[in-house]
């Protein structure tokens, strides 16, 4: 008896940029069958990178108003390690959020001011509030919520399950990654490769950075000077000589290249119509917001997410920059929220209105969350938060989660979750699980390890199931 | 990977053949058992152990001699899906042949071996029979080849083979000379041999040391800020050229330091144990990286030369291996006793680290030294004479003379009543460097600010000098509190009393580089954080009275002077108020004691100037005082178990070890069983593609089982034997006819042994992507070769990694563009992709494992990236002048074009041809790719086409 772990980890995909693994024993069908029948077929993940504030955005305390200015009680923070930022800090006085919130759609979920095209998909969406991390700084908390390891070397999400479901799309990456800087803090973290790397998983398993200035795809055009005839005719004369390489030398890698040659050259007709919105109506340009006219931002990019998910490609990661708050907390939030607001809603009715909500899982939140009490000098109409761990707000929608819900709960200064906390494992595990994959099965072996996205945890979360 | 156990171990069983426990029975135990009933003590259920013979025997698990009595049998073959092992959900199940091997294994007496890896090599017999006599290596081969009943593929031809074993040892193709010398005298050993002597071949071999020892260029966290490690890439590469062996080689990279009287190059070898990332993010908690940077350091030293998989065990005992928690933390004690911190320096390089200036700096820096300290022993000499001279003296110092040097801005009294502060322009004055603030306060509040250039953000970017609490309080900043230098006076300035208060900053971006005076005596200083990576230039204007324009000072301050120096301390107590020797020394001193300062002045700055241009490197140090070590429960930096002390995995029986250096000569002595055998089985991959144990990274009891036991260790005992000679032992493996073999596949064969684990012919494979790169700049002629020097920057994508937040500096000019790839400036957070597509590792982690993968972005990039377009250009230039189409191909292919061949390339050369008279702008265009001139002509674009054609042909991106 053969496991299905044993024919994964010798079988090589045919999908398109996945190519395939050097002499490969044998082939599977491609898609690969879920675990069990799947609630979504692709994800759409709008990682907010910085970690957004919950406590400005969604986690209401309008208690907190009383203690604005007072002292975080010691018996809330529990001895819990702060940054090296604020450690030195010799106050901590706690800042209620300076925006309005209310309740919105038939669910009455909480939503600032500043989201109010979230506001009216309130009911499509589920609010996870209770969110927690071990991690307190960006570069291990955000390669945390991608790879479920705080240091570099394992495979991020996308790579997981391009590895476990392989690819849908005949004509496209199975996994795709898109960034867009917010303008809220344009000086803010990074970014890394191995947020969309492959780990210790071949590396055909990579997203692909679809770039917003230059090629789509790196080296995608010919060089100046060569058109598609010439192309081809270069492409002939090669496969006519790795033809005559393959009947002398017999090795099968020779007819995949050849192949692959084949696949680059339709891909460079099919990334430039995937990136062309000249096709898109004026009313859907508008549903997305002004930004979606423009290459870069995250309005474009998550119109640039339907088009993909339209055309099979199964793991979409978007990436925004410039939600760390540490300091002039109400103006860059307001602006990181002009960025983001309209695109996300727009994406939820976009989906919807053609019928691929249902089998599209949509997720939205950062790394972790921020603190209650202000970093640096708290003024009457400015302040900043910093980094916070335990409790930090993200939402899903569509494929397998059901909408108007919130779930999960912190104390009154949104410090602690003192209600069904979901880890960053739990969170994963629950997205392979609507992705049709049990997150304790999808193992890959490495250094004689069967290693997993979700390590030794990872709870399925299952209230927020359909 | 099932693929090779079936090969190598059950499938191959005939019903008669003895179980072998290492080679059938461990892996299955291992892989399906040992997880719950393996050495992890914790994770063990129903107390029942599998991986001894005693925890086995018990309660009658498994009896010896009995499998239908032995309970193992019983559960593993249970109907009742409760009562069956493995349990359902652990989603691990035994096939039917593994079940008979166990069962069989049974009945022979279920006899339990140590680990073969465990067990120290012993030189094997040469197998007799056919094919004997021959060279070892081949012997061993025939024998499994005999035994599988296939039979060796006939020698490649000569041009194939020195094409093989030219880009195996130099990592550049024949040259056609090259080619024609060994077509003539087809004396292979005398090629081996110059291939060997040839300064590429440290190029070639280094940077799968490069890569194992996850050396880059930046620090990988974050934004990703530079360091400088290329001294120590510099050294692996003459260790390789010069042949060190490989026992030394090891020595030095891990304890270099600590051998006696350790040289420069000892000191840089040990870099490689700093080649991990470091991290250097604001609000990172320190210990918690000090953990993870030692962790680093024994996941990657015992990978690289244990082939073990020690990282398992950072929480737990190893659940396949005998290697425990302790174990782990024993190695971690050796490689955690270093005066680090945990926060990395954004930009730079972080402590410990040496000057370390090339052989050819290493004169210019004894000479300043020296004429350094001649000038300070010459001012010291001078001081007593100073002395009595300025003693004899009668004059006065006019009134209103001072110190003028470096003079930028003098303000003469100003009254604060800490609302209101005064600004002033300064012109050019650029305190990044180096500079002094003086002046003389007399301050009512203990807190406020003096003199500043400073902005209001909480970055408090700029300068400043202010009263905290009545001490005096200095910071530079480009960022509050990661990117900044804060230090203040241990002593209070007294209310009401006016002191004179002097700041110089010598531009180092170091606390120690700050002193402040008190009335013209040096203060104690506090150190509150020192962290600055940048220079300090602020925009803001010059503010007394204030920080920024906050923290108001109220009091008086009189006398403000900023010069665009350090002053020397007879300086500072002149600017405080007794300028009598300093003008002495200025005005009225003999020239012979004027000078005397002077030429210390320009002895300092001429060094701090030459030094700025001389590399440093990270070293390994150890801490005067052994910094304790506790085993981490479950891995954590916080949370402290036992204490523990250095040593080796206890299962290797060692004698205690002190230090790094024992534990690096245990390494390599004889009483290791793993050293010899994971080199030589990397040697091995190098060159035939895989491993003869495939898990080059695991050696342990989930890696595979060898396919040519006795071979592997034969090679790792003739690798001793020799006194640990790499090029040895390369010599013996390519000059084997096993390597020689021809490496094309015969349908049947390849059915057969589809990944040729059998090595019934030669190695045919993709080369790794530097090899891709450097083949096609040797044979277009561009490749500039020189060893060494400073990482360059070939061409990258404009804007790559903007989007991202990640800073990068643009491609090189001229000869930059055309360095060997392994001299590629490697930002880890965002990896060259010209080489991350092709599969190299990114360098985040150590990487020992080959991977290649077959992909049409690897086409787009060969077709498309300009190193390869100009490349072609430059090819197709040598076709058009040197020898036409077929020359092209033999520079690139190192054989000659077959008729077929030779036509597609020439009606290919016609056809583009045809196109480029048609269309010569098209023709211009494409030869304006890149950075070297040319002279555009139709003809050169045709053959431009050819060559990129010629360029992306399997056969070359591909060893055979």
């Amino acid at each position: 008896m053969i496991t299905r772990r044993d024919l994964v980890a010798r079988t090589a995909a045919l999908a398109f940029l996945m190519g395939k693994e050097a002499r490969a024993a044998e082939q599977v069908p491609d898609p690969r069958p879920p675990h069990f029948p799947p609630r979504a077929k692709r994800i759409i993940y709008l990682f907010q990178s910085g970690a957004p504030s919950q406590l400005d955005l969604y986690d209401h305390k309008p208690g907190l108003a009383r203690h604005a200015g007072a002292e975080l009680p010691p018996s809330v923070r529990k001895g819990q390690r702060l940054t090296g930022m604020t450690a030195t800090q010799s106050s901590f006085p706690m800042v209620p959020s300076r925006f309005s919130m209310k309740q919105h759609g038939g669910s009455g979920a909480w939503l600032s001011e500043l989201l109010p095209h979230t506001a009216r998909v309130a009911d499509e969406i589920c609010f996870v509030k209770s969110m927690f991390t071990e991690q307190i700084n960006h570069d291990p908390a955000i390669t945390f919520c991608q790879t479920g390891h705080q240091l570099a070397g394992r495979p991020s999400l996308g790579a997981w399950l391009s590895y476990g479901l392989g690819a849908q799309s005949e004509s496209l990456p199975a996994f795709v990654s898109l960034v867009s800087q917010g303008s809220g803090n344009p000086a803010d973290q990074p970014l890394y490769d191995r947020l969309w790397g492959s780990g210790f998983l071949p590396s055909r398993f990579q997203g692909v950075k679809l770039r917003s200035g230059g090629d789509p795809v790196l080296y995608l055009s010919n060089p100046p000077g060569v058109d598609r005839t010439t192309r081809r005719r270069l492409l002939d004369g090669l496969e006519r000589m790795n033809r005559m390489k393959l009947a002398e030398a017999g090795d099968p890698e020779i007819a995949t290249r050849i192949a692959q040659y084949e696949m680059a050259y339709r891909m460079q007709a099919s990334v430039p119509e995937l990136v062309d919105m000249s096709k898109e109506p004026a009313s859907v340009l508008d549903l997305y917001g002004p930004d979606a006219r423009r290459p870069g931002t995250f309005a474009f990019n998550c119109l640039l997410a339907r088009r993909l998910a339209e055309r099979g490609v199964r793991s979409i990661q978007l990436f925004h920059r410039g939600w760390d708050q540490h300091k002039h907390l109400p103006k860059q939030l307001a602006g990181q929220c002009r960025d983001t607001d309209q695109a996300a809603a727009a994406l939820i009715i976009d989906l919807k209105q053609r019928g691929m909500l249902d089998d599209t899982l949509v997720v939205w939140g950062g790394e972790f969350g921020r603190t209650v009490y202000c970093q640096g000098n708290l003024q009457a109409d400015d302040y900043g938060r910093d980094h916070h761990p335990r409790c930090f707000t993200v939402w899903l929608a569509g494929g397998g989660i059901k909408g108007g819900v919130t779930y999960g709960e912190t104390d009154d200064f949104s410090y602690n979750v003192v209600r069904d906390p979901v880890h960053v494992h739990d969170l994963n595990a629950t997205i392979l699980h609507c992705l049709g994959i049990d997150h304790t099965k999808l193992t890959y072996k490495f250094q004689g390890r069967y290693y997993r996205l979700t390590d030794v945890q990872g709870q399925v979360v299952k209230p927020i199931l359909v | 990977m099932f693929l090779s156990l079936a090969l190598a171990a059950t499938a191959a069983l005939s019903p008669t053949d003895r179980v072998d426990y290492n080679r059938d029975v461990r892996p299955i135990l291992s892989d399906l058992c040992f997880h719950c009933h393996g050495p992890d003590e914790e994770q063990r259920k129903a107390s029942l152990r599998l991986d001894t013979q005693a925890g086995a025997a018990k309660d009658g698990v498994v009896v010896a001699g009995k499998p239908d009595e032995s309970d193992l049998i019983a559960r593993i073959t249970a109907a009742d899906p409760d009562d069956r092992m493995p349990p359902a959900d652990s989603g691990r199940r035994l096939s039917p042949a593994q079940i008979e091997t166990l069962r069989r294994w049974i009945a022979q007496g279920a006899t339990f071996d140590p680990h073969w890896a465990f067990v120290p090599p012993v030189r094997p017999p040469l197998p007799e029979g056919e094919g004997a006599p021959g060279a070892p290596i081949d012997r061993f081969v025939r024998a499994r080849l005999q035994h599988e009943g296939l039979t060796p593929s006939p020698a490649a031809r000569p041009e194939s083979l020195l094409r093989r074993v030219t880009l195996d040892l130099t990592g550049v193709p024949p040259t056609p000379a090259e080619l024609r010398a060994f077509v003539a005298d087809r004396d292979y050993g005398k090629a081996v041999d110059r291939l060997l002597a040839s300064p590429r071949y440290g190029e070639r071999m280094a940077i799968r040391w490069l890569e194992a020892a996850r050396y880059a260029d930046t620090n990988g966290y974050q934004g990703d800020g530079e360091r400088v490690m290329w001294r120590w890439r510099d050294w692996v590469i003459d260790a390789f050229n010069g042949n060190m062996p490989f026992d030394r080689f090891t020595i030095e990279q891990l304890a270099g330091d600590l051998l006696p009287g350790a040289t420069l190059d000892q000191r840089i070898a040990t870099a490689f144990n700093r080649n991990h990332r470091g991290n250097s993010e604001g609000g990172i908690v320190p210990e918690e990286y000090l953990a993870e940077y030692a962790v680093d350091r024994v996941e990657t030293t015992s990978v690289v030369w244990m082939g073990l998989t020690m990282g398992c065990a950072r929480c737990h005992d190893h659940k396949f291996d005998p290697l425990s928690q302790r174990d782990f933390y024993g190695m971690f004690a050796l490689f955690g006793n270093l005066p680090e911190h945990g926060k990395a320096r954004k930009i730079g390089n972080s402590a410990p680290f040496l000057l370390s200036p090339t052989p050819a700096q290493v004169g210019k820096l004894a000479q300043l030294d020296a004429a350094l300290g001649n000038a300070e022993e010459e001012v010291a000499r001078l001081a007593p004479v100073l002395e009595a001279a300025e003693r004899a003296w009668t004059g006065d110092v006019p009134a209103h003379w001072n110190v003028e040097r470096g003079l930028a801005l003098r303000v003469p009294s100003e009254t604060f009543d800490g609302t209101r502060f005064v600004e002033s322009d300064i012109g050019t004055f650029e305190e990044k460097s180096r500079f002094t603030a003086a002046m003389r306060v007399t301050s009512q509040t203990a807190t406020g600010g003096l003199v500043s250039r400073m902005d209001d953000d909480g970055d408090h970017e700029g300068w400043s000098v202010r009263l905290a609490g009545g001490h005096v309080e200095v910071g530079l900043s480009k960022r509050w509190l990661d990117d900044s230098i804060r230090v203040h006076t241990r002593q209070r300035v007294l209310l009401g009393r006016p002191t004179h208060v002097a700041v110089t900053y010598d531009g180092s971006q170091s606390a120690a580089g700050v002193r402040v005076y008190l009335d013209g005596v040096p203060a104690e200083l506090v150190v509150e954080y020192d962290g600055l990576n940048n220079d300090v230039t602020s925009g803001e204007r010059l503010r007394i009275g204030a920080r920024g324009t906050g923290d108001r000072f109220k009091g008086r301050i009189e006398d403000v002077r900023l010069h665009g120096v350090v002053l020397d301390p007879d300086e500072v107590v002149a600017v405080a108020g007794k300028p009598r020797r300093a003008y002495f020394l200025a005005q009225v001193a003999a020239e012979e004691l004027r000078a005397a300062p002077a030429r210390l002045h320009s002895a300092r700055a001429e060094r701090q100037a030459f030094v700025a241009t001389v590399p440093t490197t990270m070293v390994m140090q150890e801490l005067a005082e052994r910094r304790p070590t506790y085993l981490l429960i479950r891995g954590e930096y916080d949370k402290h178990g036992p204490r523990v002390d250095p040593a080796v995995p206890g299962v290797f029986g060692a004698p205690p070890v002190r230090s790094r250096l024992e534990f690096a000569r245990w390494l390599v002595s004889p009483q290791n069983p793993l050293t010899a055998r994971v080199l030589s089985n990397r040697l091995w991959q190098m060159l035939f593609g895989q491993g003869l144990v495939r898990t080059v990274d695991d050696f342990g009891s989930q890696g595979e089982w060898p396919t040519h036991p006795e071979l592997l260790d034969w090679l790792a005992s003739e690798l001793v034997a020799s006194g640990w000679d790499v090029k040895a032992l390369l010599r013996t493996i390519v000059t084997s006819a096993t390597y020689r073999q021809s490496s094309n596949a015969p349908a049947a064969l390849l059915e057969r042994d589809p990944e040729n684990r059998l090595l019934a012919r030669g190695p045919r494979f993709r080369l790794p992507a530097e090899m891709v790169r450097d083949q096609a700049l040797a044979a277009s002629g561009l490749l500039v070769e020189r060893l060494g020097g400073p990482s360059v920057r070939p061409y990258l994508p404009d804007g790559l990694g903007k989007d991202m937040g990640q800073g990068g500096r643009g491609a090189d000019k001229g000869d930059g563009l055309y360095r060997r790839s392994l001299y590629t400036f490697w930002k880890r957070t965002v990896a060259p992709p010209n080489m991350t597509v092709f599969d190299a590792p990114t360098r985040e982690t150590c990487s020992v494992r080959t991977n290649r993968t077959n992909t049409p972005l690897q086409a787009l990039t060969l077709l498309n990236d300009p190193t390869f377009v100009e490349a072609a250009r430059l090819l197709g230039e040598r076709m058009m002048n040197e020898g036409g189409v077929g020359h092209g191909f033999r520079l690139v292919l190192g054989r000659e074009p077959r008729a077929a061949e030779l036509a597609v390339l020439r009606s290919q050369q016609r056809a583009h041809l045809g196109h480029y008279r048609r269309h010569p702008a098209d023709a211009r265009a494409l030869l304006s790719v890149g950075d070297k001139p040319s002279r555009p002509s139709a003809d050169l674009a045709a053959y431009t086409q050819v060559a990129l054609l010629i360029l992306n042909l399997d056969e070359t991106v591909t060893k055979e």
